[in-house]
């Protein structure tokens, strides 16, 4: 069992590594199906305010005037090794950029899926035990208000509300920008301000927070509330939870104990799924909120017309996707058991 | 499902196809509610009945019937160069200022073109919004069938042929999959250039994969059924399979899908013209309207909020629709 665990894992491992090189060849396609002349591909990769004998030069010069097998492989090659070009307004590589600003937004996203995540548990949990009650038609209308609202409309209105109505927490910036960010370590505001021991920043941080991670919370936790509402009622009729009543166990403990944990199995995959829709969710939450995070870069980035900056964060992000998508298939395997066998 | 009425439902169905699959369709022909068999008019009898529901459908029909009409109206007026034909059906040109009523608020003064307000140089809002429908749902129709069709394509030869053929799709899917969508459409946008052509056919190029995942579990399922192995054994060839058999058996619960998708595309476009990608400077369009409106909250809170709650509407009520359908074609959908 233990052998075929591990031949499950490395499948998918070699999946997940079949598929980034795929995405990776499809950004190739795209950028050489709309810059076909590699004056064209130069003007790509250097921005916009060459004249067209320098860019002849600088085609020259990144290679671009080779055969397309060897640009892709030198593209390949040089993504495994954090080569994704070099941005066009601050003259660094791609890949310092994204280390400064893609953890601020991990760091957010994961936070604000993991509240969206338990808010869809719980509330699709309760809608299904009082199935066809007003409860029901509660949560339905709760989800339903936030999941069709665009989602730039949920983090203006907690921001009008609780921001600048209120005045309970800030409605901007990732920190107080008056203190000095602690050395990154990992990236990670978190991590790296526990490190530091610096408390007066984890405090301000977790304040500017709380907004774009119930947000994020918000703008996703109805698709899991559905799926949970949907796979509780099928096991709610299930014979081991009549079972469970018979034994004369309380209906708490019978839809929290006993069905509860039979229905979360197949949220674990709509988990990735979720993910990949929230680090792009993230754009427009981090652009209302001014969370200068990779979302927030990467508007700022087309508004300057930087197209390796863009074209490395779609990348990346994609990139990250595939991660997650490997992690939940692999949890999803051990949570259960019968799919290692396919 | 577990609501009475599933056992009925589940034999809904929209295409004659299913009836040449006997092992779904022999067993219910008894007892049928309101008298009807199949079809359309089945769904419309089932939807009638749910209050909520049907206000989704009504919502959803006058949202679809108004942007046909006015986009055929505005395609006219375009094409004659008479811009008041595009304006026939609308309280007030959306483009014409209304001097001094800049920023005014709601009223009922000037019913009904100020009921919604103005924009900050005097443009009815309610106009405006009117205006801006028939682009929302021509985006959500066409991007919503494309990737039906894409994903039937891709989705039905993985499961059917299986093997590397299958292996080789579905990591292709996986690579779309990945694409983190709002991402992808600004780079497009921004290489391509801004416009609504290059954000539909971006929308179009990455919508399809979740259908091609659900399409092919749906053909895996249906491949080793009786009826498809009989009709392989009496050798009927694998396109009239696929086309008589397994398509109009995995349709139906596409329906469902499909339906809550439409609403999915209008926030995807919304949200991308909030940030103002894919919109053109002064044709309306509800998210640049709301993201404009924005830079005057919340005094002015008029003019971000109902091109807001517009969206919302379109969106509420393709889901309220969409909700009922998957509760009828029965279950919840696997990838």
């Amino acid at each position: 069992m233990d052998s075929k665990f591990l031949f499950f894992v490395a499948r998918r491992a070699v999946n997940a590594v079949i598929t980034v090189i795929l995405m990776i060849a499809l950004i190739f396609i795209i950028m050489h199906l709309v810059a076909p002349t590699p004056e064209d591909l130069a003007r790509l990769y250097v921005g916009p305010k060459f004249p067209p004998a320098e860019l002849k030069l600088i085609a020259q010069r990144l290679g671009l005037t080779q055969p397309v097998y060897v640009q892709f492989v030198t593209y390949v090659t040089g993504f495994f090794r954090g080569n994704l070009g070099t941005d066009t307004i601050y003259g660094i590589p791609e890949i310092l950029v994204i280390e400064e600003y893609f953890p601020v937004t991990l760091n957010m996203v994961l936070l604000g899926t993991l509240f969206g995540v338990l808010l869809g548990l719980f509330t699709g949990a309760i809608a299904a035990s009082n199935r066809n009650t007003p409860t029901d038609y509660g949560v339905k209308a709760l989800y339903l208000g936030t999941w069709a609202a665009p989602p730039f409309l949920v983090g203006v209105v907690l921001q009008l509300f609780l921001g600048y109505g209120l005045h309970l927490l800030p409605t901007s910036n990732v920190a107080n920008p008056v203190l000095n960010i602690p050395p990154p370590v990992t990236g990670f505001p978190l991590i790296d301000s526990i490190l530091a021991q610096d408390w007066t920043y984890l405090y301000s941080w977790t304040r500017h927070l709380i907004l774009p991670a119930i947000t994020i919370g918000l703008i996703s936790f109805g698709s899991i509330t559905r799926l949970t509402r949907a796979t509780m009622v099928d096991a709610l009729d299930k014979d081991y939870v009549k079972l469970a009543y018979m034994k004369g166990l309380g209906q708490r403990t019978v839809v929290w104990g006993t069905a509860f944990r039979n229905a979360i199995i197949p949220i674990v995959t709509l988990l990735a799924l979720t993910f990949a829709a929230t680090v792009g969710g993230a754009v427009i939450v981090e652009y209302v909120f001014e969370y200068h995070g990779i979302g927030f870069f990467a508007v700022q980035a087309a508004y300057a017309l930087d197209y390796p900056a863009i074209l490395a964060i779609t990348v990346i992000v994609g990139f990250s996707v595939i991660i997650a998508n490997f992690i939940a298939d692999v949890l999803y395997g051990i949570m259960d058991p019968r799919v290692r066998l396919t | 499902m577990g609501d009475g009425d599933t056992n009925r439902l589940t034999r809904f169905r929209l295409f004659k196809g299913r009836q040449r699959s006997p092992s779904v369709a022999v067993p219910d022909q008894a007892e049928t509610p309101l008298g009807e068999t199949s079809g359309i008019r089945f769904i419309v009898g089932f939807v009638r009945r749910d209050k909520i529901a049907l206000s989704g459908a009504l919502g959803v029909a006058i949202f679809i019937m108004f942007s046909v009409i006015q986009g055929f109206l505005e395609l006219l007026g375009g094409y004659l160069r008479n811009p008041s034909l595009s304006y026939l059906l609308l309280p007030s040109d959306p483009f014409t200022f209304h001097f001094g009523l800049e920023l005014a608020p709601p009223s009922l003064a000037n019913f009904p073109v100020g009921l919604l307000g103005y924009d900050e140089t005097g443009r009815s809002i309610l106009s405006r919004i009117l205006y801006a429908a028939p682009r929302d749902a021509l985006a959500s129709i066409l991007i919503v069938v494309s990737a039906i069709v894409i994903g039937m394509a891709l989705g039905i030869s993985a499961g059917y042929i299986g093997g590397w053929a299958d292996e080789i799709l579905m990591r292709i899917t996986d690579a779309f999959l990945a694409f983190p969508l709002i991402l992808l459409a600004i780079a497009m946008s921004l290489i391509l250039g801004n416009g609504y052509l290059v954000v539909l056919i971006t929308l179009m190029a990455i919508w399809w994969p979740t259908y091609a995942r659900f399409f092919r579990a749906q053909a895996l399922s249906l491949k080793s059924r009786g009826y498809v192995e009989a009709s392989r054994l009496s050798g009927l060839s694998s396109a009239r399979i696929i086309l008589r058999h397994i398509f109009p058996n995995s349709i139906d619960p596409i329906v469902a899908i499909a339906t809550l998708d439409f609403g999915n595309v209008i926030l995807t476009y919304s949200t991308l013209a909030f940030l103002g990608i894919g919109v053109t400077v002064g044709v309306p369009e509800w998210g640049s309207m709301a993201a404009q409106g924005l830079s005057y909250a919340p005094r002015v809170w008029w003019y971000a909020l109902f091109p807001a709650i517009a969206i919302m509407a379109v969106v509420v009520c393709f889901s309220l629709l969409g909700d009922r359908i998957q509760d009828m074609v029965g279950g919840r959908i696997s990838y």
